[in-house]
């Protein structure tokens, strides 16, 4: 055996894919070349170099480790509130929730009074269009010193 | 191998005694497979602190899916596919996942005979090298994600190729030839340690 078909085989084993009979070979092979036994050596040793190295942060992290239910089962607990009361946690949750009731109060804004409408083009401002059954509006925003307020373009179209 | 193999209560068992509503069998899952799971994440994402969050969050995150445990299937094939696919989102989101390129170097084909340098076998060998636990370490660390989790789940848990392509749901081929590449960086990490 050469040492091409060593280091192939070297491989083959690491893999677990060395037939049996060609062991017998491949160690008379490394017994009579240094460098295929290190390289032999050096591929056997990946694996309890790596063990060793998890063992070294396990022992390190062993009496978090020892904890872990009661982390796990604070986890759980958490999650379990949450579901029971989701507003308890979303204390943000008033923002979009305002804004979104603000929206329905633009929208349902009572329509036919005579109230002049508001030209956007004489401001810099950005206009969006929303659509509902009862009218065509917009909500104008003119930036962060004035209020956004809306403009009913189409009344009552149902 | 599971606990049903080692004559305690299986598995299933004690999925199905959580299921009732008895968290106390969900404990014992957690004592069960908490030292492995362990020893998986931090093979993955290299730091102890990330690797604890990282078994909290996918035991919790089992407790919640177990409903959608399929009977007769391993637990731990199931539970690991969380727990891996945590630990690879956990290194993405690590700042640690963009500061180790792979230095070729490491992968030196010189090879000098054989002396009486003895790789270590042992967490206590390896803690008394500290210079080759942070080459081993930056070694494993180099890897792309799921080539570190095949050599992790071979190595360390001694998992067969077929239940790491389960775990990782890629076929046994790709997990073959992704150990035999991780495996390639790892020696490349060890020789050159020796030699140097």
């Amino acid at each position: 055996m050469d040492c091409r078909a060593a280091l192939k085989n070297i491989e083959a084993k690491a893999d677990g894919l060395l037939p049996r009979g060609a062991e017998g070979e491949l160690a008379g092979h490394l017994a009579g070349c240094p460098a295929c036994a290190a390289e032999n050596a050096a591929i056997f040793a990946t694996g309890p170099a790596l063990r060793a190295l998890t063992g070294v942060r396990t022992m390190e992290k062993a009496p978090a480790l020892d904890a872990m239910w009661t982390r796990v089962r604070a986890g759980i607990e958490e999650r379990r509130e949450a579901r029971r009361n989701p507003f308890r946690i979303a204390r943000w949750a008033w923002i979009p929730a305002a804004a979104a009731l603000a929206v329905v109060a633009l929208l349902l804004y009572p329509a036919g009074t005579d109230r002049s409408p508001f030209h956007p083009s004489t401001f810099d401002v950005a206009v969006e269009d929303v659509e509902s059954e009862g009218a065509t509006v917009a909500l104008v925003d003119k930036g962060e010193d004035l209020p956004r307020v809306i403009w009913i373009i189409e009344d009552a179209k149902s | 191998m599971n606990e049903r193999e080692k004559g305690g209560v299986a598995d299933d068992a004690l999925i199905r005694t959580t299921l009732a509503g008895d968290d106390g069998a969900f404990a014992e899952l957690v004592e069960r497979y908490k030292g492995r799971a362990f020893a998986v994440a931090v093979g993955i994402v290299g730091d102890g602190d990330d690797a604890l969050d990282v078994v909290q969050d996918s035991f919790i995150k089992a407790y919640y899916k177990l409903k959608e445990f399929r009977f007769g299937s391993n637990f731990y094939t199931w539970f690991y596919r969380l727990l891996v696919n945590q630990a690879i989102d956990r290194w993405r989101k690590s700042a640690r996942s963009a500061e180790v390129p792979f230095d070729e170097s490491w992968l030196s084909e010189d090879a000098s005979p054989p002396d009486s340098f003895a790789y270590p076998k042992t967490p206590e060998d390896l803690a008394r090298d500290r210079e080759l636990g942070d080459a081993l370490q930056r070694a494993v660390d180099s890897l792309p994600e799921y080539h570190r989790a095949v050599i992790v789940l071979r190595e360390v848990d001694g998992m067969a190729y077929d239940e790491i392509a389960k775990v990782l749901g890629c076929s046994v081929g790709t997990v073959m030839s992704r150990l035999h590449y991780a495996r390639g960086k790892l020696k490349g990490a060890l020789k050159a340690h020796r030699e140097g």
